[in-house]
């Protein structure tokens, strides 16, 4: 077991640095990528963009920049952007990471209660018109462009209806720290909350009535029925709660991808300034420290959760260990 | 269950290898299932609507949708008015509106062009981008997740390594980050060059994201293959590795990527459309409904059906192929009916 | 220059009322201003005389909307487009008068008591600096900071040194080794902190040497600023207004300085808003919908041109058109073919319909058709257009059939071109235009779409071999070179470079010996210059190295609670936000 975990955080590490090397290369190989192009201004003379270079390290051997730039994000952690020249990009993402936070833990209790309900009632009413009507609702949750979405959101309540009592309470695009107003805080993400939940109610409300219905032939749930246990308390309490090991695991990687940088286009639509769209603007900025930043904070999220649910699943399923 | 939870992108069913008699039991299944026949008869409509795209712009609509037409005018109810009128403010000015009629049926963008044709055209390349993109990613997944199940070893090990990176980036930020890098340069695979503006960068690259989702289930599937009793006993009465593959591995993968191939179709037309809405799929003059969502953006306060059109048609084509997977996954596995559960792409 | 500034150089306008104030004629500057402007409480009286400070309109918070935020908060090193903002933070000895109209071009003393009147022979200029006007660090402002600030200018990385190498001992800090730069300017600036006064000694003339003090390169920082670039630490101010806070992309908060006094009200008057808040998160489409529903009072971007319509007809008191001379053009690489063969250029020429991209722009309000280089009101411009049907003065209408033939006889029909551009809608707009122009010039054309940040850098390096791109260029110099020898000039060609302006890659030797000889006669008889430069400009035109389109004017959208608009035509001007009234 302990062969294992190890095993596990070991290729943690490899896949990071693998990762690390690739977002370096891709930026390397792209030509008109001169980040002292950006430096210097226009009108700049070659002289100075040399100048920029060498103060920069930007002429020496990709190696030693690659090496010189993990040093500044990991170690010294002090990597400065080449767009925003001075700004530190750690203290950069760990301003934009509470903001992603808030959309996305918010977003997730939405979808959390919306799809335990959703998919409940499903199961619960098998046989009824209801399930298809609200599986039916679940698959178009999760056909929706989220882009599109939040696009339609904000005509809907930035201008068509904005003047109405429905929607004159949503403040203007933007975020509002909580520890500065929290009501504004507040009414400032619930439209960006509600959008980017609808894609993973539908969905995690399909998951988990499949799982129900699938337990139904389980042996703990024929012994509860044959306890005598009414069908609503068989259903919540032991079939639901068989079917959270599924659920809890896709929770932890979607909520890990989207906490890394995946709701950006919730963040871009919304001008929220989150991570994803900090690693968005480092992208099409190809600002180079950012996006290594970024990307490996990102990564790391993504990498913990799936490790940590490996090394969960090896305690809950032996077979696993040896796969 | 069979699958690691790191595995969880598409979780195939187990079944033993189908017959020819249990490829024709499926069809008649899903013939018999009516809401996978309704949603295929809606494909088909968006599908044969948008193929005929160039007759609709030439014989319709009479307008190239690909064309400006900054000055030019059209004949709307007898009288010839401007495509594109400026305001009487002297300020900006307004394209045609829609006229839900021959000409202009949801009006024309700000370059003047038919957009109703551009819609058609756009959703042309859409679907090819997604069919295209999918056929590509489970080609190769299926490709790398037999050798790697098959070969085992260092080879499985290495590959698995590799996708594990790719794994590891949120999907919208590995596509952007390929398609910023490779729309300056175009792609260059030994004397393959692809354009920037070639419809096949964008595939390439949303197939390549999507690899690893399709791969690791199909090793899984691969090894628990092979682990079964008959199969092993075939390895050790020394049948030859080839034969194997293909008599007894690939006939067993294959269903699974079927099932899950509308799936795939529709996570990479909604990929599609998010990078041609951030600007860097679908480059234009060429169109896709994601690109024109995008065009819209600006309209959307005064034009909202600009965008708004596309952005239902992409959501009706991501229902409908939604359907037709549940669909296709019943009629190949009806046990699986109710064990299934799928992923799509994490972000948002 | 390229990228979107609310406020454009108008150097030249400067310099019309400076030095040739016989041609003041470009008619006033608000002409399509719909605005009250220009109501502003004009008290009698001294120029110490704080307006402000009974006003019942001073206070409140004005909020921006700033997507096109610029490069930086270091006056020495901005030069994208926060000017407007630096010229609230920071002061330099002169400045352009603060006001809207054409006298915001005129040249007042501002931290100099007077303007001086330079002696020996145009080579020396001696300020009195004002006593008693303090950073908002509650530092004195001393004559020795002006040297450090000239100093640590040659010291930042950047291109702006240039403007100050004239000075005596300048070339030598310009030369030295980047590495480790130092500068000594002792001899070319001589501060002395008890008489407080500060002389420069220039080595040779320069007319435009007191423009150049006026610009924020020049504004006064302690002198023991740090030489590098400020990135988010904002650096102490002198105007009514200081920094708060910044941070890229998201916001930046400027609050009252609290160590300002008024001193002069025509160089820098007290503000009316305690507060100025910057959104740097929204794309130029979302500020617009914040002014149209209230929730901002200015957006800094240009408008959405869909938006154009809709803004104009519902809220019409909102909006001011100013001019400001940005000259829009196709760049064509004359080394690269099609655009190698002069006929492919003129046929380019001739065939681009200027009216309609006029509209696609958003009309004749925002935009007025050219065909030459340099633009109107310019020094030595003189009104040129051989792109037309009736070549002559102005542009009238496209000439396909002339275009056709020029094609036809430069043999290259056929052949592959690929228009670069941004994804942004105003130059895909532009572009997708270009490319059917192309087409139905017999030619294969597509584009090529990069990043903005990817784009200017691409095109500018020789290497790459862009064919076509849009582009625009406004003067930040006085100077007619900065476009006949910079930007389609062999000064401004550097091959293989992504430091060469001369995106055309156009070095013409004819052309480039009258320059070296125009150059030479300004310095002596700057008025017989004029004549060369327009000649320059003739010939510059017909040999074709852009499409020149149009010149375009600026729109401001402000939210109904703005009261006492004002436009400054200057460089450093545009909506003056300390003069606007938010209640």
């Amino acid at each position: 077991m302990i062969g294992f975990i190890l095993r596990r955080i070991v290729s943690m590490f490899v896949v990071l640095f693998a990762l690390s090397v690739l977002v370096f290369l891709i930026f390397f190989a792209t030509p008109g990528v001169d980040p002292a192009r950006k430096m210097a201004g226009r009108n700049a003379t070659p002289e100075t963009l040399a100048a920029i270079r060498a103060s920069f390290g930007l002429d020496r051997p990709l190696p030693v920049q690659y090496l010189r730039m993990m040093n500044r994000i990991v170690i010294t952690r002090d990597v400065e952007s080449y767009s925003n020249r001075g700004v530190r990009v750690i203290p950069e993402i760990m301003a934009a990471a509470p903001v992603t936070f808030a959309l996305v833990a918010g977003a997730a209790i939405i979808w959390i209660v919306a799809s335990i309900a959703i998919g409940l009632l499903a199961a619960a009413l098998r046989g009824t018109l209801w399930d298809p009507l609200l599986m039916a609702i679940a698959l178009i949750g999760l056909s929706i462009p989220v882009f599109w979405l939040g696009e339609v959101a904000n005509l809907v309540t930035q201008q068509r209806w904005h003047d109405t009592p429905l929607f004159s309470w949503v403040p203007p695009l933007g975020y509002t720290p909580i520890g500065e107003d929290p009501v504004l805080w507040f009414k400032h993400l619930v439209v960006p909350w509600i959008v980017l939940s609808v894609l993973f109610v539908g969905f995690y409300a399909r998951v988990l009535r499949s799982d129900l219905i699938e337990s139904e032939n389980e042996d703990f749930v024929r012994t509860a029925r044959a306890k005598g246990l009414s069908e609503r308390r068989v259903l919540v309490v032991h079939q639901l709660r068989a079917s959270m090991i599924t659920f809890v695991s896709l929770f932890g990687l979607d909520f890990a991808a989207l906490v890394a940088g995946g709701a950006l286009l919730v963040e871009v639509v919304f001008g929220l300034p989150g991570v994803g769209r900090l690693t968005y603007l480092s992208l099409s900025g190809l600002d180079l420290p950012v996006i290594m930043a970024t990307v490996l904070y990102g990564a790391f999220f993504i990498v913990i959760a799936s490790t940590v649910i490996d090394i969960l699943y090896a305690f809950l399923d032996p077979r696993i260990r040896t796969a | 269950m069979g699958v690691a939870p790191t595995e969880p992108a598409i979780d195939l069913p187990l079944s033993p290898g189908p017959s020819r008699g249990t490829w024709a039991t499926a069809v008649r299944r899903l013939r018999r299932d009516r809401a996978a026949m309704a949603t295929l008869v809606v494909l088909v409509v968006i599908v044969t609507s948008t193929l005929l795209a160039p007759v609709y712009a030439s014989r319709v609509a009479q307008t190239d949708p690909f064309r400006s037409n900054l000055s030019g005018t059209v004949e709307i109810d007898g009288s010839r008015v401007p495509v594109i009128r400026p305001n009487p403010s002297g300020l900006g000015s307004t394209p045609i509106g829609p006229t839900f009629g021959r000409h202009f049926f949801l009006g024309a963008d700000t370059q003047g062009r038919d957009v109703a044709a551009r819609i058609l055209y756009g959703g042309r390349a859409s679907l090819i981008v997604g069919v295209a993109a999918a056929l590509l990613t489970c080609l190769i997944a299926t490709g790398i997740g037999l050798l790697a199940g098959f070969t085992g070893g260092t080879t499985d090990a290495v590959i698995f390594r590799a996708l594990d990176i790719v794994w590891a980036f949120p999907i919208y930020l590995l596509a952007i980050a390929l398609s910023t890098s490779l729309l300056v340069q175009g792609l260059k695979i030994g004397p393959v060059a692809v354009d920037p503006n070639s419809l096949l960068l964008p595939i390439l690259i949303i197939a390549v994201v999507f690899v690893p989702y399709v791969a690791r289930p199909v090793r899984g599937e691969v090894l628990a293959v092979r682990q079964r009793e008959y199969v092993e006993a075939a390895i050790a009465q020394g049948a030859r590795r080839r034969r194997l593959l293909f008599k007894e591995v690939l006939p067993n993968v294959l269903p699974s990527v079927i099932v899950i191939f509308p799936l795939i179709i529709a996570t990479c037309i909604l990929t599609e459309s998010a990078l041609s809405f951030l600007s860097i799929g679908v480059q234009p003059p060429q169109a896709s409904w994601g690109t024109i969502v995008n065009d819209g953006q600006n309209q959307l306060y005064t034009r909202p059906l600009v965008s708004i059109a596309p952005g239902l048609l992409i959501a009706v084509t991501i229902l409908a192929l939604n359907v037709l997977g549940d669909g296709v996954r019943d009629a190949l596995d009806p046990r699986a009916k109710i064990r299934r559960r799928k992923r799509r792409a994490r972000d948002s | 220059m390229r990228y979107l500034r609310p406020v454009i150089c108008s150097f030249l306008l400067a310099l019309l009322v400076t030095t040739l104030t016989a041609c003041g004629g470009s008619s006033s500057a608000t002409g399509e201003t719909t605005t009250e402007t220009t109501t502003t409480e004009t008290a009698p009286g001294d120029q110490t005389t704080d307006v402000t400070l009974d006003s019942p309109h001073r206070g409140g918070t004005m909020k921006v909307v700033w997507n096109g935020f610029g490069s930086s908060i270091d006056p020495g090193v901005d030069y994208d487009g926060n000017w407007t903002l630096l010229r609230i933070t920071n002061d330099g000895l002169v400045a352009w008068k603060r006001v809207s109209g054409q006298d915001g071009n005129t040249l007042v003393p501002n931290l100099a008591e007077e303007l001086p009147i330079p002696t020996n022979g145009g080579l020396t200029y001696t300020f009195k600096v004002r006593k008693g006007v303090k950073f908002s660090t509650g530092q004195e402002v001393k004559p020795s900071d002006f040297k450090a600030t000239i100093e640590r200018q040659f010291k930042l990385p950047g291109p702006v040194a240039s403007f100050y190498a004239v000075l005596l001992g300048g070339a030598a800090c310009e030369a030295s080794p980047a590495a480790g730069k130092k500068c000594d300017l002792g001899k070319g600036i001589i501060a002395d902190d008890n008489a407080m006064t500060l002389t420069f000694k220039l080595k040779h003339q320069d007319a435009d040497f007191l423009q150049k003090l006026a610009l924020p390169f020049a504004y006064a920082l302690p002198a023991d600023t740090s030489p590098k670039e400020t990135s988010v630490t904002p650096l102490p101010a002198t105007g009514p207004y200081m920094i708060e806070s910044y941070k890229p992309n998201v916001e930046m908060v400027m609050v009252r300085n609290p160590e300002f006094t008024q001193w002069s009200r025509d160089a820098q008057p007290n503000g009316y808003p305690d507060r100025i808040e910057f959104n740097l998160a929204l794309t130029p489409n979302e500020g617009t919908t914040q002014v149209e529903n209230g929730d901002a009072d200015w957006i800094a971007d240009q408008i959405p041109t869909d938006r154009l319509g809709a803004i104009s007809e519902k809220y019409p008191e909102q909006i001011a058109i100013n001019p400001n001379p940005q000259v829009y053009h196709m760049v064509l690489n004359t080394q690269v073919p099609p655009f190698d063969n002069l006929k492919v250029r003129q046929a380019l020429n001739y065939a681009t319909d200027r009216k309609a991209l006029v509209q696609l722009w958003g009309g004749p309000k925002l935009a007025e058709v050219t065909c030459q280089i340099l633009p109107p009101n310019f020094p030595s411009y003189k009104p040129y257009c051989p792109w037309t049907k009736n070549p002559g003065e102005t542009w009238t209408a496209p000439d396909l059939a002339k275009a056709k033939k020029l094609i036809a006889a430069s043999g290259t029909k056929g052949m592959k071109v690929v228009v670069i551009g941004t994804p942004d809608e105003s130059t895909t707009s532009f572009d997708l235009y270009f490319i059917d122009l192309l087409k139905s010039l017999g030619y294969d054309a597509s584009r090529k779409t990069l990043q903005s940040s990817v784009e200017y850098p691409y095109v500018q390096d020789s290497a790459n071999k862009a064919q076509i791109s849009r582009s625009y260029w406004y003067p930040d110099y006085p100077a007619p070179a900065d476009f006949l020898d910079i930007v389609v000039g062999c000064s401004g060609y550097h091959p293989n470079s992504t430091a060469n302006p001369n995106l055309s890659m156009f070095c013409d030797p004819a052309i480039d010996a009258k320059t070296r000889a125009a150059l030479a006669k300004q310095i002596t008889d700057p008025a017989a210059a004029v004549p060369l430069w327009t000649e320059i400009d003739r010939l510059t035109t017909d040999a074709a190295p852009w499409v020149p389109l149009f010149v375009a004017s600026r729109l401001d959208f402000v939210s109904p609670r703005i009261g006492n608009f004002q436009y400054n035509p200057s460089v450093v001007g545009g909506f003056m936000i300390e003069s606007a009234w938010v209640q």
